[in-house]
């Protein structure tokens, strides 16, 4: 296709010609005029005028505090001047004289700030990047298994005293166990009752004497009467006062305290310990005098009931209480002997029921 | 005549008030109701030698004086406190100077041997009854059995002051433990009841558990692990033959224990995940099942006459103690406190039931009598359990093992009062003690 000058001129001045329409308004756009301010104003009358500055006039003025006095200038303060004192009293430190700075044989250096580059630190240690496999330090493999960290600290290490093999031999009114032991270690409470008043003693009532029969008189003369109505007649008569209460002791009788000794003093030596668990069911009573010093003869001592157990623990029980009465009677007794004729015969029983394990 | 009626009146009168009253009268009545619980002093002299006893007559009379002493109930006067000594066997005891020492029991003796065989004989005294305790005795023996010898006296003095038998004359059996506490090795082994004379029955190749010596100590029945599985096994005492019992596929037996007479093995039997208690017939390997629950029951103990079983069971929710007929039945639970109870054993006197409780985070031996009553804990520790009476019923043997790493387990000695407990001395951890009979 061949293009000839006037249609080629024509193309440019088209394309121009629309390059300037698309492009024109921003290459040729013309600068922004400045806003112009605008103030607003009113009209005012002269009235209007006049009283403005009337009231700007008041406004100004300055506020009178009709209470406040008028400030006043102080007065001026009395001139104190010391009391002067002879400089003969006052004895003055000398004037030093100035040192003499020696000088220098040879000129000494002023000193410059240094320019030399300062040396590099000093390498130190520091952790590898890698680990050093150190063949030495393997842990050693435990014979037995270590137990797991618990999260909860220990406790405190107490250390306890060795324990003996054997519990201590001891002498006690009851046994207690290793268990009852733990036990008993923990704090005691105080008691929730308290025990009840004793009661009153029963008022005993006097027994009214028996009103005797009256004597028959005698009449003086009687018949013949044998010798055998005499005797039961005679028998019929005799005061039986003595004979009223056999059982009763002949002496004055043991009071509670002296009878309490006695149990005190035979119980010491009443040793269950080495007896058999059939034994300690056995309750023997035994027979025994004693010698007016207290001493049990034991050649009478004797026993003469059991219960509760077989004739064998009866003989181990009786053989025990025979013990204890020779062991602690041996020195004799603690009784009044004025009441001999009460304890020269006793017959003691002994009863394991309340020393029983349970 | 009127002379003659008032001279009988005053002779009667007289003669009424001269009888003597105390003819008549009661005796004082006094009620001893409380004493003291002490050991009893007592003393034992060397032992005479009569002649070609050598050693023997001194080590005699300590062996019998550790024995009393050990049980708690009897305290040794020392001989520097003697006053007087024996010098002959026959000779008078001098009372008096035995009273000024305190020493309420006095056991003499002699001892005199000739070619292999030793002859012991003792006399036992009341001191302050001045009288002797039964008659004297002597045993005859080898060289070789003075300790037996020993034990035999120190049994008959016990007897004769405490009117019950004695047990020191008897053998224990027990699991000898060795090695880390995660690979343990354990092996039967056998000793005198006080730790002397130790004997390993088995080697450690195989675990071995809960040995139970027969009625008449000639058998031993235990369990072993041999298999890989807990199965029960029965040991001849005097070859250490060896052959199991009631071995069948799928099953494990464990717990043992004889019947009274011997005859019979009652133990536990777990099949498919359920474990009953059965018996079996030595002679004829019968068996039968005496419980049928879900719950796990072991542990049986069969009563001193043979006609009930004491065994274990949770079949009530927590571990506690029955009691049924020999021949099965409907049981009777009998433990009714807090805690667990478990491995019951029958007391040899009948009376009372040993066991383990658990309670609180403590492991207590304890004992009851038979109905469940009067429930005593004798022990108190980390672990306590595995109790075994005594020929005579009278004293206790357990495992007591302490807490961690270095709690060992080691046999312990406890008389049923609570006191005297002890440890027995052992060759190194040992657990599962059982009594034997006396030995006769």
């Amino acid at each position: 296709m061949d293009w000839d000058r006037g249609t080629i001129g024509s193309a440019l001045l088209h394309g121009g010609f629309f390059v300037w329409v698309i492009l024109g308004d921003w290459l040729f756009a013309p600068q922004a005029v400045p806003e112009i301010p605008v103030s607003e104003v009113s009209l005012l009358s002269e009235a209007e005028f006049d009283n403005l500055t009337a009231a700007s006039a008041a406004a100004v003025s300055p506020p009178v505090a009709a209470s406040d006095p008028p400030p006043q200038r102080p007065a001026p303060a009395e001139e104190v001047t010391p009391d002067v004192l002879p400089e003969a009293e006052l004895a003055q430190p000398d004037i030093a004289p100035l040192p003499d700075a020696p000088l220098a044989d040879e000129a000494q250096p002023i000193p410059v700030p240094s320019t030399e580059v300062p040396a590099a630190p000093r390498p130190i240690d520091r952790v590898e990047d890698t680990p050093v496999d150190d063949t030495n330090d393997t842990p050693e493999l435990a014979d037995t298994v270590t137990p797991e960290v618990s999260e909860q600290p220990a406790e405190d290490v107490v250390e306890t005293p060795p324990e003996p093999a054997a519990s201590p031999e001891e002498a006690a009114t009851q046994i207690v166990t290793e268990a009852v032991e733990t036990e008993q270690d923990a704090p005691q409470l105080p008691p929730t009752a308290s025990r009840p008043p004793p009661g009153r003693p029963k008022v005993v009532e006097p027994v009214p004497p028996e009103e005797e029969p009256p004597v028959e008189p005698v009449p003086e003369e009687t018949a013949q009467v044998d010798v055998t109505d005499a005797l039961n007649e005679a028998l019929a008569d005799t005061p039986t006062e003595p004979a009223s209460d056999p059982t009763a002791p002949p002496g004055p009788p043991m009071t509670s305290g002296e009878q309490d000794a006695l149990r005190v003093a035979i119980k010491k030596c009443w040793n269950l310990g080495a007896l058999s668990s059939e034994a300690m069911r056995t309750t023997v009573t035994v027979s025994v005098f004693l010698g007016q010093d207290g001493t049990p003869d034991l050649s009478s001592l004797v026993m003469i009931g059991s219960e509760g157990g077989t004739e064998a623990s009866a003989e181990k029980m009786f053989e025990v209480a025979r013990r204890a009465i020779a062991r602690c009677g041996k020195a004799g007794f603690p009784l009044p002997p004025e009441k001999y004729e009460t304890w020269k015969e006793l017959e003691l029983v002994f009863d394991p029921d309340g020393m029983r394990l349970r | 005549m009127r002379l003659i009626q008032i001279f009988a009146r005053a002779a009667l009168t007289a003669l009424t008030l001269m009888t003597p009253a105390t003819l008549l009268a009661e005796p004082l009545r006094i009620v001893i109701d409380s004493g003291v619980i002490e050991p009893m002093p007592y003393a034992v002299p060397n032992f005479i030698d009569e002649g070609g006893a050598g050693e023997y007559a001194a080590n005699i009379s300590r062996v019998i004086a550790s024995d009393l002493t050990g049980t708690g109930l009897f305290r040794e006067i020392g001989p520097e406190a003697f006053i007087s000594q024996v010098t002959s066997f026959g000779a008078p005891v001098a009372y008096s100077d035995w009273q000024a020492i305190n020493a309420q029991a006095l056991v003499t003796g002699a001892v005199s041997g000739s070619g292999d065989q030793i002859v012991v004989k003792f006399r036992v005294y009341d001191v302050f009854s001045g009288a002797e305790l039964g008659e004297g005795m002597q045993f005859a023996g080898t060289p070789g059995s003075w300790r037996r010898m020993a034990h035999k006296v120190a049994d008959a003095v016990y007897s004769r002051i405490t009117g019950e038998g004695g047990y020191f004359d008897s053998r224990v059996v027990y699991v000898a433990e060795s090695g880390p506490k995660n690979a343990r090795l354990k092996q039967l082994a056998v000793m005198d009841y006080d730790g002397a004379n130790i004997q390993y029955l088995t080697d450690n190749s195989a675990l071995v558990l809960a040995p139970r010596f027969s009625p008449t100590g000639d058998r031993i029945l235990f369990t072993s692990y041999a298999t890989g599985f807990p199965q029960i096994y029965l040991m001849s005492a005097a070859d250490l033959s060896i052959r199991a019992l009631d071995q069948q596929d799928g099953t494990m037996t464990f717990a043992p224990r004889f019947s009274p007479d011997g005859n019979r093995v009652v133990f536990s039997l777990e099949r498919g995940g359920n474990t009953d208690i059965y018996t079996l017939d030595i002679g004829s390997g019968a068996l039968s099942q005496l419980t049928d629950s879900p719950a796990i029951e072991t542990g049986p103990s069969y009563s001193p006459d043979g006609s009930q079983i004491v065994f274990e069971s949770d079949r009530s929710g927590t571990q506690q103690i029955y009691i049924m007929s020999a021949g099965g039945g409907e049981p009777v639970r009998v433990s009714n406190g807090n805690g667990r109870y478990g491995t019951p054993v029958w007391s040899p006197r009948g009376d009372m039931i040993a066991f383990t409780k658990q309670n609180e985070g403590r492991f207590h031996i304890g004992v009851m009598l038979v109905d469940g009553l009067e429930e005593r804990l004798l022990t108190s520790s980390f672990l306590d359990e595995g109790p075994s009476w005594a020929p005579n019923g009278r004293v206790i043997m357990f495992t007591r093992q302490g807490a961690g790493e270095g709690g060992e387990a080691a046999l312990f000695s406890v008389d049923i009062s609570g006191r005297n407990l002890r440890q027995i001395t052992t060759d190194g951890p040992s657990s599962d003690p059982a009594w034997s009979p006396l030995l006769p």
